[in-house]
């Protein structure tokens, strides 16, 4: 056992396959469980029953229409649609997988959205078959653009493009440099750094596990051996000198020694240590780290993401929704006013001024969007400051505001910190989630 | 050649281990949710079949607690037709952890005429919905863990973490709230409760290594036992007072164990000799078919069999 309780090597990977609708994700994944057999026995004849009777969009005659393996609601398998996201398991003997099988439409962006949030990769799916290649420039759809955007925004560490229904144009491979050209453009807007483009077919399984004949002229890998082989950092973002940061989720008291008090919540940034000198927000209490438990037992440190418990040398005045901050109160600076950027979720649109409910880490408190400084336009993957930026923000916007909250909070940039730079934004009436927020 | 014989021949590229700090990162997930729902509800509740999963939970919500107590009651819907090893088990962990422990029965949902049996032995697993949401009404729960997995049936495939139920109890597939990073929304109205799933991640597979590695106790019909059943529609039937033999039927004794424990009337056990959480995990690596569609006479009805007692208030 190594010392590190999950590092990243050994963490399932999880990845989002996202894109327009019947592009060919809920396919490429019945594929990818098809063809790592992760499917048993009574789920693959319930299948061949299913793929007789309702057939998906890309199911040929004779075939088993894989793609109704993941849509699982009543509703989906009659209009042959995803509607919200779906997670499958599957292993290889080198790495455990979670795939989060988004939906296409964008009236199910929101689904989309929550399963980005917690993965570390993104399957954008392609379907050649849908683009025009009569154009000196290949222009992609506006959801491929909309899901690659959110993913970026979202911070997902890998971006793959799965260039699919190749053996709809026989393995064109010019046609798919011109894919990889119009998508490199979008990823230059959207500033991602990296991407890895593959042809293959889901249908068929040319690319997935491993290339054909069909597909020999191209160079990189096949899709599984490449998602095998991504190295994830989780400490992705965070520079050195970070420090340890705790949001308090609960605290209890011991139940044989002396009643002590322990804080419990997930370490984020940095390491936490005993011995170490903390911070209490808000009350600006210090102390002293003198005990650690994680799910393992006592230990003497807890690393990034790992659920700990935490004693103190003295008593101090704690509750959820406080932070433990590693070093002195002026360590970790305090804001009330901040830009941030918006995913607006909830059918109603956003009103200006109005208050809101956030949760950032586990507190909960009031907090109004002042003003809309600038919105990202889909066509041209632009963030645009003119007159359309005010116009009103309805869901699946992606919008930069202006927000003030209740109090001031011990914000960081979402680039550096998820957990203290992201934060949820809810209807009080409602109680729906209406944006999810992130600090700029 | 048939689909399942292509299937079947097809070169295995499957795992056959679970690493230790993938049990971490598991375990670590759910303890968070857990506390979660310990910091964040006024009157939460953890769901305890006694089957494996919740067992898997109950441990995990002891280490979100430790060094502290417990801090929320465990319920049981007792639909009275048990395996008697499971009632033996349930008593003895309640003694063990000086559990808390709610039991909803279902007789008592029969004696107030809320449920209505069409016969005597009808199987009592489809009301199991009706004493739950009495239970939860009657105890005021705003939140009640469960050990449903996402990948043990489709609809659950489907289902957040923390999935919010109307003040029916009803799950609304279409209209789930979104749910981003850790931070979940848990913001509820009179009446409304909380599903929450701490090992929504976890798979068979992983359930059985972390029972193994953490040595997490389990009802004796987990493992390999003599037990009288029928072979009917590929399932080992169970002969009990509720499940008699049919006319023409033939009982036969058979090394069995259980890879799910619910009604008497649904559940049937698969042939085995595995007599420890290492053997099982052993023929969970090479079972060809999966933990419900062996075993649950209730998932067998169709498709949607699933979502559609979730959308009733089902865990």
């Amino acid at each position: 056992m190594s010392n590190t309780p999950h590092s990243a090597a050994s963490r399932p990977l999880r990845f989002i396959t996202c894109g327009s609708v019947d592009d060919g994700k809920s396919t490429l994944i019945g594929r990818l469980l098809y063809d790592s057999k992760a499917l048993m026995i009574d789920q693959l004849e319930s299948l061949a029953n299913s793929s007789k009777t309702a057939r998906g969009p890309q199911s040929k005659e004779g075939q088993l229409d894989l793609s109704l393996v993941t849509d699982g609601l009543e509703a989906e398998r009659e209009q042959g649609i995803t509607i919200d996201v779906a997670y499958r398991y599957f292993a290889t003997p080198k790495r455990k997988f979670i795939i989060a099988d988004a939906p296409g439409h964008e009236q199910y962006t929101r689904n989309m959205v929550t399963g980005a949030s917690k993965s570390d990769v993104a399957v954008v799916l392609i379907d050649v078959m849908k683009l025009d290649f009569s154009q000196p420039a290949v222009t992609l759809l506006p959801q491929t653009k909309r899901h690659t955007a959110f993913a970026a925004l979202l911070g997902l560490q890998h971006t793959v493009v799965a260039v699919n229904k190749m053996d709809a144009i026989d393995f064109d491979a010019s046609r798919f440099e011109r894919v990889v050209t119009a998508f490199g453009e979008l990823a230059a807007s959207l500033k991602i750094k990296h991407f890895t483009a593959i042809p293959l077919s889901a249908l068929d399984g040319d690319g997935v596990v491993a290339h054909t004949a069909r597909s020999a002229w191209f160079q990189g890998p096949a899709l599984l051996p490449h998602l095998e082989s991504l190295v994830l950092d989780d400490a992705h973002g965070t520079s050195a000198t970070a420090k340890a940061h705790v949001a308090v989720q609960w605290v209890t008291r011991d139940v044989s020694d002396d009643h002590l008090r322990w804080v419990t919540g997930d370490v984020a940034e940095a390491a936490i240590k005993v011995g170490d000198a903390i911070s209490v927000f808000p009350s600006g209490a210090t102390a002293v780290v003198a005990a650690l438990r994680t799910g393992r037992g006592d230990t003497t440190t807890a690393e990034p993401g790992e659920a700990v418990a935490i004693r103190f040398d003295r008593q101090v005045d704690i509750a959820r929704g406080d932070w433990i901050m590693a070093g002195s109160v002026s360590d970790t600076p305090l804001t009330q006013r901040a830009s941030a950027t918006l995913a607006w979720l909830d059918n109603a649109p956003l009103t200006l001024g109005r208050r809101y409910i956030v949760r950032h880490g586990a507190r909960w408190l009031p907090a109004r969007v002042s003003a809309i400084s600038s919105r990202l336009d889909l066509a041209s993957a632009e963030w645009q400051t003119g007159d359309g930026a005010g116009a009103e923000v309805k869901a699946n916007d992606l919008v930069r505001a202006e927000i003030e909250f209740a109090q001031a909070l011990p914000l960081a940039a979402f680039a550096e910190s998820a957990a203290r730079g992201a934060f949820v934004l809810v209807d009080p009436g409602t109680n729906a989630t209406a944006a999810a927020g992130m600090i700029q | 050649m048939t689909a399942r014989d292509a299937f079947l021949s097809a070169p295995t590229i499957t795992q056959t281990s679970v690493s230790n700090d993938h049990l971490n990162w598991l375990e670590d997930e759910a303890i968070s949710i857990l506390r979660e729902v310990f910091g964040g509800f006024e009157r939460p509740a953890i769901l305890c079949s006694c089957g494996k999963d919740s067992l898997v939970v109950l441990h995990l919500a002891m280490k979100a607690a430790a060094p502290g107590k417990l801090p929320l009651p465990i319920v049981h819907i007792d639909t009275g037709h048990n395996f008697p090893e499971v009632i033996t088990f349930r008593e003895h962990l309640v003694k063990k952890h000086g559990l808390n422990l709610i039991i909803g029965h279902l007789d008592d949902s029969i004696k107030k005429g809320t449920i209505r049996l069409a016969h005597e032995l009808e199987s009592r697993n489809p009301y199991q919905t009706i004493t739950l949401l009495e239970t939860i009404e009657g105890n005021r729960f705003d939140a009640m863990v469960g050990g449903a997995r996402r990948d043990e049936e489709k609809a659950r495939a489907k289902e957040r973490v923390f999935s919010h139920r109307d003040s029916f109890g009803q799950w609304q597939p279409r209209a789930q709230r979104p749910e981003l990073w850790n931070l979940y929304n848990t913001r509820i109205a009179q009446g409304e409760n909380f599903r929450v799933f701490p090992i929504s991640n976890w798979t068979e597979l992983d359930i059985w290594n972390y029972i193994a590695r953490e040595d997490i106790e389990l009802p004796s019909i987990y493992y390999t036992h003599q037990r009288e059943v029928i072979e009917r529609n590929g399932l080992l039937v169970p002969v009990t007072e509720i499940t008699p033999p049919r006319a023409g039927e033939t009982v036969i004794t058979r090394d069995v164990r259980f890879r799910t424990v619910g009604d008497i009337s649904c559940t049937c056990p698969v042939a085995s000799t595995a007599s420890s959480a290492d053997e099982v995990i052993l023929e969970t690596i090479t079972a060809t078919a999966s933990e419900r569609g062996a075993t649950r006479m209730d998932d067998r009805a169709n498709d949607a069999a699933m979502e559609r007692r979730k959308k009733e208030g089902y865990f």
